[in-house]
């Protein structure tokens, strides 16, 4: 095996100097907020504070799985060996300088974590993965610096919002109002979990970051914030990438020295 | 600087606040109530669930009783015009326009006279001449729109309901055309530009088409391979009419086979088993054959930037209205994603601003061979711009509140200006895919999954013309494998192909017979100013043809 050194991501600027941290593993995320195990299952929705996980295969170990090389080079993860059926987690990322856009929340969440199936859509991020799994990812996911209770959603359907404008309170738009902000307390509150059924408690996530530290720590440049004109580095790499496509397309002969 | 830019005041009409301005409000607009389309669907489908005593549209149903409308919802310009519409007018099904220019192509074939003429001339003897082909277009005018010429106690269809049926003629020999009935006749001369009327003539030269509009009633009622079947028998029988021939006789199996084969030119091809159509369907319509049925060209062809936004316009409700949102997925259709090419000014903002930079810095259109330092250049300049757009104006981001919306228009103007600057779609679409690359980088998201997939992978296919992977961009379309779900993408290079040879000067783009076939007044929908006509059929008023009023109980 070759010494290689992953580099993540091009170029110069801050907006890819974050979009480098946050990809990379080795990078221990900001933990910014808290949310209980308890509150975080209701969140989610998918099961009940206590419920027993549901699964849809018995336990890996007393299945006799048939001899295979790549059972033995992979290590199933804990809701794999346990057999529990696959949820989703999903975000909804605004253009307001939300910490994550989607790409970088999907390449963030494919280096990190294992056994997590990402898609990516302009105004939405699916993670699916085993059920106790996705627990664990979607509490690092909410409780640190990728986060931020305002300009990201936590919504599995109407995802509506990320381009839109801001209400009067710097909140990203809902449809369904699956959360508001407190104005006595200035903390975001989810009335409701992420398919928008009403929670029987509400559950507080937090102040939204100030703006200059949404600006410090967004991946999404801006031209009100950093410029993408401002980072030659990068747009210098996708061009490369364009056109070594492009010619290997036309002729893979033509392409020499990669 | 906001002034300069052709979609303000669009934004300031769809929008309480300035289009600079961040923040809003929501969850005060009363629902669908604030949309004067929505209550009048809901006062008309009260009545109907009524009636038919089955439930039907309502819109509270809507998130368990949360109805759309949580936010404004916003009118739409169409662009190149003042006329504004709720987005629910520009559905394909709540839009005549949009209908009927589907219809007038469907319903068109191209067939050509020559090797009927060989037969009769060479093989059966007779006499071909001016006046020989004036009586025949007469019969076939006749015969056309489902009429009997030989046989006796026929059926026949109602004249006040074929009334859009007709045959017409053109060829590039001045001296046959002076010859023929003006009433039959498009006159290159009279409807071109004089160059592209030389051009076109060149091109054609002395032979001698057919073109043939079965009914729109047809056009509703079977399906896009029934014309050129339709129009082989009115043919043929009008040949034995004309020409008192006998039924049968085996020359008679020569017009059968030329009109349905050799001398047939259909506007799409059928497409293969998992997308099976007939022929003339829009699947199988190539990219360019859709630039040139639009014939803004003929109107404006100083302007290829107009002229490449009107055919977006044609592109975007053929093949993303009709083709992927109805006939590859059905019911709500793709109505929002293809609206955001041809309404709010947005897109010409975009490609104006690529146009100038290209006069400006390249000495106009289709002055420079492509080469990547072209390419790069510009896609980067045009695509940035755009984005940068979205940024500076919360209420643009708003409007194209999708991200294939953004991607697509974005891309558009990339490669509307590569192939003006350039001539050559084919650089054209690949600064679209250059473009795609960039906006993904710059915003982090592009459209879906779907969406993005064929984007990553178009600059690889480009300029690919290996027959399991690539084809010419002209002949492209949506039953190109990587294109074949690739909604949101094809209105936008109809306009590069478009544009391409609208810089360079040319009368058309593929095939010059199409483009002189649509060349035609007498056409329902004005091909001429596509955007026009379905803002006409948002205000409803646009009348087509195909209405079956005769035949149905007064109402």
């Amino acid at each position: 095996m070759i010494d290689y050194k992953p580099q993540y991501y091009p170029g110069s600027s801050i907006i890819a100097a974050n979009r480098r941290k946050y990809i990379n593993p080795n990078y221990k995320l900001e933990k910014l907020r808290s949310i209980s195990d308890e509150d975080l299952v209701r969140l989610l929705g998918h099961r009940a504070p206590g419920e027993a996980y549901k699964s849809v295969h018995p336990p890996l170990e007393e299945m006799g799985e048939p001899e295979c090389p790549i059972r033995r080079l992979v290590e199933p993860t804990p809701g794999a060996k346990a057999g529990d059926r696959i949820r989703y987690v999903q975000f909804t990322d605004s253009v307001y300088f939300a910490p994550l856009a989607p790409y970088m929340r999907a390449w963030m969440g494919h280096y990190r974590y294992r056994g997590v199936d990402i898609g990516v859509l302009s105004g939405r991020v699916p993670l699916e993965a085993r059920e106790r799994d996705l627990e664990k990812v979607a509490k690092e996911l909410i409780e640190t610096e990728v986060f931020d209770p305002a300009r990201v959603g936590i919504r599995g359907a109407t995802v509506h919002g990320h381009a839109l404008r801001l209400d009067e309170n710097g909140m990203m738009f809902d449809a369904l109002r699956r959360y508001q902000l407190d104005k006595t307390t200035g903390e975001v509150v989810y009335v409701k979990d992420q398919v928008g059924v009403p929670l029987d408690k509400p559950i507080t996530l937090g102040k939204p970051m100030p703006e200059d530290e949404l600006r410090k720590r967004t991946s999404e440049f801006r031209v009100d914030g950093v410029s993408f004109r401002t980072d030659d580095e990068l747009i210098r790499f996708i061009q490369r990438i364009h056109i070594l496509r492009t010619e290997a397309g036309f002729d893979p002969n033509k392409v020499k020295g990669v | 600087m906001s002034e300069e830019k052709k979609f303000i005041e669009a934004l300031r009409r769809k929008f309480k606040e300035a289009p600079e301005e961040k923040f809003t409000k929501f969850y005060i607009y009363d629902g669908w109530k604030q949309s004067k389309r929505k209550r009048e669907f809901v006062e008309i489908a009260q009545k109907i669930a009524k009636e038919r005593r089955i439930p039907f549209y309502n819109p509270d149903l809507h998130l368990g009783g949360i109805p759309l409308g949580q936010r404004v919802l916003m009118p739409y310009r169409l662009s190149g015009t003042d006329i504004y519409c709720e987005g629910d007018d520009l559905h394909f099904i709540n839009n005549a326009a949009m209908q009927q220019m589907w219809h007038d192509i469907r319903r068109t074939v191209i067939v050509g006279l020559d090797a009927a003429h060989m037969v009769l001339t060479k093989r059966l003897g007779k006499e071909v001449t001016p006046e020989t082909i004036n009586h025949y277009l007469e019969v076939l005018n006749h015969a056309l729109p489902g009429a009997a010429v030989v046989q006796e106690h026929m059926v026949e269809t109602h004249p006040g309901l074929v009334a859009d049926s007709y045959v017409k003629v053109f060829t590039g020999d001045d001296e046959l055309a002076d010859e023929i009935d003006d009433r039959f006749l498009i006159d290159i001369n009279k409807e071109f530009p004089s160059d592209h009327a030389q051009q076109l003539k060149a091109a054609i030269g002395k032979r001698l088409y057919q073109v043939c509009r079965m009914p729109t009633i047809v056009a509703m009622t079977c399906d896009g391979a029934t014309m050129s079947r339709w129009a082989a028998m009115q043919i043929s029988m009008s040949m034995i009419n004309a020409y008192k021939l006998m039924a049968g006789e085996a020359a008679v199996a020569e017009f059968a086979f030329a009109a349905k084969h050799a001398e047939l030119i259909e506007m799409g091809t059928l497409m293969p088993w998992r997308r099976a159509r007939g022929p003339n369907e829009p699947g199988g319509i190539p990219l360019g054959y859709i630039a040139d049925i639009c014939q803004a060209s003929r109107v404006k062809p100083e302007d290829p930037v107009w002229v490449a936004l009107e055919a977006i316009s044609m592109g975007a409700v053929l093949y993303d209205q009709f083709w992927f949102g109805s006939y590859m997925s059905g019911g709500v259709g793709f109505t929002q994603y293809a609206t955001c090419t041809y309404t709010d000014n947005i897109l010409d903002d975009f490609c104006y601003y690529g146009a100038d930079y290209v006069k400006k810095k390249y000495g106009g259109f289709a002055k420079v061979k492509p080469n990547w330092d072209i390419i790069k250049d510009i896609a980067t300049e045009v695509s940035i711009y755009g984005l940068e757009q979205y940024e500076r104006f919360p209420a643009l981001m708003e409007t194209h509140f999708g991200g294939s919306q953004r991607a697509a228009v974005v891309a558009a103007a990339a490669g509307v200006s590569v192939a003006l600057a350039t001539g050559h779609s084919t650089a054209g679409v690949n600064a679209w895919y250059l473009s795609q690359l960039l906006h993904k980088e710059e915003m982090g998201r592009l459209g879906f999954y779907g969406y993005d997939c064929q984007d990553q992978c178009g600059s690889t296919n480009s300029f690919s013309w290996r027959s399991d992977e690539g084809l010419v961009f002209n002949l492209r379309g949506v039953n190109y494998p990587n294109y074949a779900m690739n909604v949101g993408h094809q209105s936008a290079y109809t306009g590069i192909i478009s544009a391409a040879h609208g810089g360079r000067g040319d009368a058309w783009t593929t095939n010059p017979l199409i483009k002189v076939a649509f060349a035609d007044k007498d056409l329902k929908f004005d091909f001429t100013h596509p955007r026009l006509c379905f803002g006409k059929g948002a205000l409803r008023e646009f009348m087509p043809a195909g209405e079956r009023d005769l035949i149905i109980p007064s109402h």
